[in-house]
């Protein structure tokens, strides 16, 4: 019959029309990303051993960190990403051997200005070398990290993900 | 008693002066300054309302759901639209024919509420009843093609000139099934005052006698209110919105919210008069009043718009004019004679 196909066409818009709709009420719910979705950058900072084989894994210099030798042993004071460079490849992740550095499905990290774009992961002082005990030089630090990482954590987490 | 709600305002109106001692001629015209107000409200709220109901239901047909941000369910969606677009900045560019460019956008809007003024709404419901209605109707909607081409011209743009360009052309050529396949209608009723033709409906819709008819005046009203899949006029891909490209604004608001829907708006209510009865009510269900039939009949037409809208994409200039010419115009003539022969062969029996 001629114009057959027309009708079909009209037939399957008026299924999707009345069909099951596709989307979300996007700023109020989301949907679940997949368990290995390329999100924000999540670091462990207790797990981080500052080694840098991320920032040197990085095909575009978006790691910065910096590090600090306390006692023995190396202590991160600053981990900065220059999230406007990055390309999600996922090469730091793939690199860190601690699983310090994790991908989370957050994905909207966008800003209304560019020099706020920029994620601090870690941003906290090294502690002074004579309040470590010489024998444990590594337990102070440690004790104090959750409390300084949950604050680093906040100071990173100033907009993107609260605000929604 | 609903049935006569708007006709007996205007008595009451034409009372209420007669009896404050206003001259006849006066009181004439204040009452027709009333009834083009209420069709300039009708149109212009009708477009309010169809811009959401268009989002909408393209949304459905891509199964997202569309504006419901603002409002209950997104309805105050083309209130902020319009807030928007009124505080933009009224850009010209150089060298625009600048009288010609600012007046196009306030003439497009003229011809679809003229020809909503002949319209009948309901049963006595019309603010002009003409009795060369059809031909008015036809004469005065197809003076947008000169606006939309105003438009092109005066805006000093490759594009708004081929922009109207393809407008005169699309709309010089589809003006003509459209006009042949309302003869049939015209032939059978031997009038071209719309209430009449409504009322020679009574006993069958002429979607039913014209069924030819029909569907060629719904193409081509596709084709006239340049709506997908003959919208080559404002062909996003090929030439940037036509002769909508220079305007920013209100006066893009005016071509692309307004008109559009105006003039969707009087295709759909010249369908609903010609082929599907007027305001007639179906199975004598007459306890509904007769403007609400009108009513739900001119919105399951523009529903059936709407859909074949967000069914097909856009078809090529070389098939847009082949389809017109040979397709279309030989069908309305084939049509015609069917019909002469018919009416003079029931003439014959003596039906």
């Amino acid at each position: 019959m001629f114009g057959q196909g027309l009708l079909k066409g009209l037939g399957i818009t008026w299924k999707r029309m009345l069909g099951k709709k596709q989307t979300v009420n996007y700023p109020y719910a989301k949907i679940e990303m997949f368990p290995r979705y390329h999100g924000r950058f999540l670091l462990d900072v207790d797990k981080c051993i500052s080694c840098g084989l991320c920032a040197n894994a990085c095909p575009n210099k978006v790691i910065q960190l910096e590090k600090q030798k306390v006692g023995t042993k190396q202590y991160l004071t600053k981990y900065v990403m220059r999230i406007e460079y990055c390309l999600f490849c996922g090469m730091c992740v793939e690199a860190c051997n601690k699983d310090a550095l994790k991908f989370s499905s957050t994905i909207d990290m966008n800003q209304y200005r560019r020099s706020w774009v920029r994620l601090t992961l870690v941003d906290r002082p090294a502690p002074k070398v004579e309040e470590i005990p010489a024998e444990a030089p590594a337990k102070p630090a440690k004790a104090e990290a959750p409390a300084k990482a949950a604050k680093a954590e906040a100071a990173a987490a100033k907009a993107p993900d609260k605000e929604g | 008693m609903g049935e006569t709600i708007f006709v007996d305002l205007t008595a009451w109106l034409r009372g209420l002066m007669g009896g404050l001692g206003v001259p006849d001629l006066y009181n004439e015209i204040i009452l027709m300054v009333v009834k083009m107000t209420a069709v300039i409200l009708f149109v212009a709220l009708n477009a309010i309302w169809l811009v959401y109901m268009e989002r909408k239901l393209c949304a459905y047909i891509q199964s997202r759901v569309g504006p419901r941000h603002h409002g209950p369910l997104g309805l105050l969606q083309p209130i902020f639209d319009v807030v928007k677009l009124m505080t933009k900045e009224i850009i010209l560019s150089k060298n625009v024919d600048l009288v010609v460019f600012l007046l196009a956008p306030i003439l497009i809007v003229v011809p679809p509420i003229v020809a909503y003024g002949l319209l009948p709404f309901g049963k006595g419901m019309v603010a002009i009843d003409m009795n060369i209605g059809l031909f008015f109707l036809v004469a005065v909607t197809s003076l947008s093609t000169i606006i939309f081409w105003m438009a092109g011209w005066a805006s000093n743009n490759k594009y708004s000139l081929l922009g109207g360009m393809r407008v005169v052309a699309q709309m010089v050529s589809y003006e003509l099934p459209l006009v042949l396949a309302m003869l049939g209608v015209v032939m059978i009723t031997g009038t071209m005052n719309l209430s009449g033709i409504v009322e020679a409906q009574n006993g069958i819709w002429f979607i039913f006698t014209q069924p030819i008819a029909f569907l060629v005046f719904f193409i081509a009203g596709i084709a006239e209110t340049n709506r997908p899949p003959f919208d080559l006029v404002e062909g996003e891909s090929e030439i940037i919105s036509g002769p909508y490209t220079e305007y920013g604004g209100m006066g893009f608001a005016m071509f692309y919210g307004l008109a559009e829907f105006a003039n969707l708006l009087v295709i759909s209510s010249m369908c609903v008069v010609l082929f599907l009865g007027g305001w007639l009510a179906p199975f004598g269900w007459d306890f509904i009043p007769s403007w609400v039939w009108f009513f739900l009949k001119l919105y399951l037409v523009i529903f059936l718009f709407m859909w074949v809208r967000w069914t097909y994409p856009r078809i090529r200039v070389d098939q847009l004019m082949t389809f017109g010419w040979k397709v279309l115009v030989p069908l309305t003539l084939a049509n015609i004679f069917i019909t002469g022969t018919g009416i003079y062969i029931y003439r014959a029996i003596g039906w």
